[in-house]
């Protein structure tokens, strides 16, 4: 009897649910669904990438299950036992051992093809896409937005890349020093950032939310410090932050964080004396160093360091008066000493640096952060 | 079961025999050193594929670059033509000192085999002079990709041959201390096979660098 | 017709050296016997082993909190740059090597490896370099890259230390050590067989060190081609894998790569050939599938070298290259289900007696089906880009190289223990090491899989509470320290079982390949007279002449006498050689490698004027270590000695 050609669709996308979902089950069983997990996606890339984890699950606990436990019975069944003498001294049959030369074949075709179908849908890169520009520095990632800045510049980020929902991104990776690794595991698999080398990769976000990203290849003393977030808006809602994105910022007037002073810290910052503007740039103003991170907006950042604490005026301020001890080995660490500081800056200097730094917002309505 | 402490049969009837004449020739029926020589020249060859291929990939990136260097305006073809011609005669030496050898004429030989030394040491010499030359004309090894993977490539056969020469100059040292020793002749050998290949390899390096 | 070795102490005693012989520690300094120069590697292999679990140990606890501050980052990045260049280079890779040179010439019947000073050389090197990348720690600080080391960070701009430059002398120094090693293996089998072990009655350790030989002749000089590369740009301002001035980062991963996953075959192939006769000899009946075990094994190696892009899939190298790749590696399963399933078919219907090696055998066995199972997810592109870079590697090969290598490691070395040391190890310790091991191995590495699925990178020396690891990083560092017991316990067992062990018979395990038929420890001379093979198990031919020889299921046996006689007819009359002729002790390749050490040191600080001494001492010491060698050779030469 032949399957109707619809049942048979039907029946592949029921066990494939079906596998999906007890594979999910077993998965938050044993704390699998964690902020970061590669299971629970939320992009068509790390979805499909799932959906092959799936069944190549299934057949490997099978065979997990089978070949074990031959091997344990056979251990037990045939144990020297008082009156077991010499066993026949048989050295194999080609037929059986055909036979089992042709299992593990089969098992690698369809794993194979599953994986090949997977790979030419992942490899895609779809014509109507955004393009955004990351680059692995040591140790934090920089984002740009090729044409989405004032005038049709580069807008310039770091730590945090907005995206929209339901449409396609193309990131083009590069490195700029040593080799890094972008990963979003809810979102998409692996590409390196290799200087001298471009790549490509893309995925379109299928809900809203604030994704945990990190460095996964080795890239130096602060390799594990280096870590990144996705926020993915609704479509209006990116559009929204787009808009303002674009438009410098202005210093707030009035008292600001920490009792600091927004337009103080904002001259400090532009200061050459004080350094900050060697390496560090805000749109619209006269720092316009493009060594460390670009800090347009820096208000709007989720987290400081490179992604590895929460940005609060209290923990910028830490980082202000000794970055090398929070983040081991980065470079603003060896020019900012304790020293320095002392002889440089005063604590209100710090504040007001502080003040201004964090009165640089956009507003957009964020979603809830993952987990 | 205890381990076996007779043999079944009856040894003591097994005839008295000597020492088989050639005591390296194991179970492969070649002399074992003879096999140890190939298997490295195996493991060198491997070396040197790496190498070559690492400046292959790089030409088209050497040219590509703001600061390339041509390989067809700077290693000139005639000069290598003639450390090619010596290294090439070089091996032609090196059968007839084993010829000689062979024959057991040591003078002949001694003359083959110095000959060969010699031309080893021609080249040398003559890479010497090309190096120097490449660098006067402003080739180094960090002014672009073609002088990190050439002189990289050419300096490691060049060291290549050294090492040959070394070797063949220490079998002749060998052979005039002990000119009575069986083992000469293999001795002889062993070093030319790798003489051969130090030469071979340099077809390859000539033929891919400077002809093509 | 003699056939087997006689009882030692009958006729044949080995002739008086013509040169002086050295007593005491001398003799192990001057040893060219393969016996003395395995026990060297696996003595050093194994405190080497102790080093590299104590720096995995570190690691574990500051792993084992969220937000720990027991290590600062640049001191976790040493350890696990060393923890793995030693567990690969100086650990799996030189046990293999020393029980393949104690065990590999008794098992072909041969007195000794086909180039004993070379031999001998390749232990120094291989020790010299080992404690040339240790010094390090002394001289400003370990290689903190990865064992991997990939450009652009090993570049001086990124890694000023000289960590990394005693990375790539220290392992020149081991390579050189494993291609000479490597050679004279391929010699040995090849050349040095008795009369009657043909190639297909070889024991199948016998062949996978063969295959394991070729692998490292092949594999390693791309190594050491990228090391010699690296030594240039950091050097000599050459820019091999500079990007900054168009130099390529992909070409030392592909470098490292041909030859690193040729290295996993290395490290494996070795212990599957152990846990190939340890199965076989406790399970009391042939290997099942002998042709299909071996074969199997020469087409692992060979698919060994056309897979090594599997390492590099998210680098970028297109969708096309990377589906080459993953039908490679997908291929590779089938040579190792192959292997999984004959060694589960020798143990069916056989007698299987759980003593230690075999508790390991099995072991092996069952872990590396775990790590097999989580490698064909790996071999997946799509999936291999969540998985690779994440614990999820960590897990699946600490279950190929622990569950797999070391567990094999283990089970060679409870196997042989008594042929070594002439005494019995003590069983229950064995045992209670066993499972020990077994139980933390699993504690430590299987929650791994969780953490790597839960979105954990690689090599990150600290993490953020919260994300779903907190857990099981605790599981595995209270795994790990429990493991340490288990070794602990191990160390115990070796010292004290050397000391009042139970004096071992020839051949305690009834065992069927020819280093049983000789005496526990062997003479220097191994065999009085060399033996003549009549089938693929010559021992028991001898101690079971009436059992039915090995055959296949469903036909007739004949006797293992009566298939010896046919045999016998076959090959015409065999003479067994009883003419013992050793080479004399010498420090001549102790001196070359100590030699070329030297010039290693020069090499690391090539900017000083040092270097420059320090290279010419190094050579002359080579020198006059060389001529003493030719001295050695010609003094020793088979052909000048009286019959």
């Amino acid at each position: 009897m032949r399957i109707p050609r619809h049942l048979a669709k039907l029946l592949k996308a029921g066990l494939l649910a079906a596998a999906m979902l007890s594979l999910a089950a077993c998965a938050s069983a044993v704390g699998l669904d964690g902020p970061a997990s590669t299971l629970n996606s939320a992009g068509d890339q790390a979805r499909r990438i799932e959906e092959l984890m799936a069944p190549i699950f299934w057949m490997g606990l099978v065979v997990f299950i089978i070949v074990e436990g031959f091997l344990v019975y056979t251990v037990i069944r045939f144990r020297k036992r008082a009156n077991s003498g010499i066993p026949a001294q048989v050295h194999g049959n080609t037929r059986i051992e055909i036979a089992w030369t042709i299992a593990p074949a089969l098992i690698a075709v369809v794993v194979s093809v599953l994986t090949f179908r997977v790979q030419a849908a992942n490899a895609v890169l779809p014509a109507d896409s955004l393009y955004i520009t990351a680059v692995g520095h040591q140790w934090w990632f920089e984002f740009q937005y090729p044409e989405q800045g004032a005038d049709g510049q580069p807008l310039l980020t770091a730590s945090d890349m907005y995206i929209p929902v339901g449409k396609s991104v193309i990131i083009t990776l590069k490195g700029a020093d040593v080799v890094h690794n972008f990963w979003v595991p809810k979102l998409a698999g692996k590409t390196y950032m290799i200087p001298g080398k471009v790549n490509y990769m893309s995925f379109t976000a299928e809900q809203p939310g604030v994704y945990l990203a990190a460095c996964s290849e080795f890239c130096g003393e602060a390799h594990a410090l280096m870590r990144f977030r996705v926020i993915a808006l609704p479509a209006d809602e990116f559009a929204k932050w787009l808009s303002q994105a674009k438009v410098p910022p202005v210093a707030a007037a009035g008292a600001g964080v920490l009792n600091g002073d927004p337009t103080r810290g904002q001259a400090l910052f532009a200061d050459p004396k004080k350094q900050c503007a060697s390496c560090h740039a805000v749109d619209g103003t006269a720092a316009k160093g493009i060594v460390g991170p670009n800090l347009t907006y820096f208000g709007s950042r989720l987290t400081l360091a490179g992604g590895i604490l929460p940005n609060t005026p209290e923990n910028l301020s830490r980082w202000l008066h000794n970055p090398g001890a929070m983040k081991p080995g980065n470079l603003m660490g060896k020019v900012i000493t304790p020293t320095w500081v002392q002889g440089n800056l005063t604590e209100q200097d710090i504040a007001d640096i502080v003040a201004y730094l964090e009165s640089m917002k956009i507003s957009v309505d964020l979603p809830v952060a993952s987990k | 079961m205890s381990a076996p402490t007779t043999t079944h049969g009856d040894e003591s009837h097994a005839p008295a025999h000597v020492a088989p004449a050639h005591p390296s020739v194991g179970s492969l029926g070649v002399d074992s050193r003879k096999l140890g020589v190939w298997a490295f020249i195996g493991s060198e060859t491997l070396f040197f594929a790496a190498l070559i291929v690492i400046y292959l990939i790089n030409v088209p990136v050497n040219m590509a670059r703001a600061d390339a260097q041509d390989p067809k305006e700077l290693l000139g073809i005639a000069f290598t033509s003639i450390l090619a011609a010596i290294l090439l005669a070089s091996s032609l030496t090196m059968v007839l000192a084993l010829a000689a050898s062979k024959r057991k004429d040591m003078r002949q030989f001694t003359i083959w085999h110095l000959a060969t030394i010699g031309l080893g040491l021609c080249f040398l010499g003559g890479q010497v002079y090309e190096f120097t030359h490449l660098y006067e004309e402003g080739l180094t090894l960090s002014s672009s990709m073609l002088g990190t993977t050439f002189f990289v490539l050419t300096g490691f056969h060049g060291t290549h041959v050294a090492i040959g020469a070394t070797w063949l100059f220490a079998t002749w040292l060998k052979v005039r201390k002990y000119p009575d020793s069986p083992e000469n002749l293999m001795d002889i050998e062993l070093a030319g096979l790798y003489w051969h290949f130090v030469d071979l390899v340099w077809v390859a390096i000539f033929t891919l660098i400077y002809l093509i | 017709m003699a056939v087997i070795e006689r009882p030692h102490g009958g006729v044949a005693t080995p002739q008086a050296p013509v040169s002086k012989e050295y007593m005491g520690w001398e003799s192990w300094l001057t040893t060219v016997d393969h016996k003395k120069i395995g026990i060297i590697y696996m003595v050093a292999a194994f405190i080497f082993f102790l080093i590299g679990g104590i720096e995995a140990l570190l690691m574990r606890m500051q792993l084992g909190t969220p937000n720990n501050t027991f290590l600062s980052p640049d001191v976790y990045n040493q350890m696990m740059t060393m923890h793995g260049t030693t567990m690969v280079f100086l650990v799996v890779m030189p046990f293999n090597v020393g029980l393949a040179n104690y065990i590999v010439p008794l098992m072909i019947g041969a007195r000794d490896m086909a180039f004993p000073r070379l031999n001998a050389l390749s232990v120094w090197l291989f020790l010299f370099g080992g404690l040339m990348l240790y010094f390090s720690f002394m001289a400003g600080g370990a290689p903190a890259m990865g064992w991997f080391a990939y450009a652009p960070l090993t570049m001086k701009q990124f890694s000023p230390t000289f960590g990394v430059d005693y990375w790539i002398i220290g392992l020149l120094l081991t390579g050189v050590a494993s291609i000479a090693g490597a050679l004279n293996f391929v010699v040995t089998i090849l050349n040095m067989r008795a009369p009657g072990m043909s190639i297909n009655r070889m024991p199948l350790f016998v062949w996978m060190t063969l295959i394991t030989a070729f692998l490292l002749v092949f594999a390693f000089p791309s190594l050491t081609a990228g090391q010699i590369a690296l030594f240039f740009d950091r050097h000599f301002e050459t820019r091999f894998f500079n990007p900054a001035q168009g130099g390529d980062a992909i070409l030392w991963m592909h470098l490292f790569w041909f030859f690193g996953h040729p290295e996993v075959y290395i490290l494996i192939l070795p212990t599957m050939g152990i846990i190939s006769e340890v199965l076989s000899t406790f399970s009391r009946k042939p290997i099942f599938g002998y042709a299909f075990v071996a074969y199997s094994g020469v087409s692992i190696g060979f698919l060994g070298f056309l897979v090594w892009s599997h390492h590099m899939f998210a680098v970028g190298l297109g969708p096309l290259a990377n589906a080459f790749f993953a039908a490679a590696s997908m291929l590779i399963a089938i040579p190792t289900g192959v292997k999984i399933f004959n060694w589960i078919a020798t143990m069916y219907l056989g007698t299987i007696d759980l003593k230690t090696p075999m508790y390991y055998g099995i072991a092996f066995v069952a872990m590396f089906i775990i790590g097999g199972i989580s490698g064909i997810t790996l071999a997946s592109p799509p999936v291999n880009l969540q998985q690779t870079d994440s614990y999820y590697v960590v897990a699946h090969f600490h279950y190929v190289l622990f569950g797999g290598a070391i567990f094999g490691i283990f089970a060679g070395l409870y196997y042989w223990f008594p042929k070594f040391t002439g005494r019995m190890y003590n069983e229950l310790l064995g045992k209670i090491q066993f499972w020990l091991t077994f139980i933390s191995f699993n504690v430590t590495f299987f929650p791994m899989h969780i953490t790597g699925t839960n979105g954990m990178p690689r090599r990150i020396y600290t993490y953020e509470a919260g994300m779903g690891w907190d857990l099981y990083n605790l599981i595995s560092t209270i795994g790990s320290f429990a493991m340490a017991v288990g070794v602990l316990v191990l160390v115990w067992n070796a010292i004290t079982s050397v000391r009042n062990g139970a004096i071992a018979p020839n051949d305690p395990w009834d065992g069927a390949s020819l280093e049983w038929a000789v005496p526990s420890p062997p003479p220097a001379h191994n065999f009085d007279k060399t033996p003549i093979v009549y089938s693929r198990r010559p021992l028991w031919d001898i101690k079971y002449p009436d059992l039915d020889a090995a055959h296949e299921i469903g036909t007739r046996a004949i006797s293992r006498r009566e298939r010896m006689e046919q045999e016998m007819a076959k090959m015409g009359e065999q003479l067994g050689e009883d003419h013992i002729h050793l080479p004399s002790q010498t420090y001549n390749p102790l001196i070359v490698a100590f030699g070329l050490l030297v010039a290693g040191f020069g090499a690391i600080y090539i900017a000083t004027p040092f270097a420059f001494i320090a290279s010419l001492i190094g050579l002359f010491i080579m020198g006059v270590g060389i001529v003493g060698w030719v001295r050695d050779s010609h003094k020793d030469s088979p052909y000048l000695v009286s019959h």
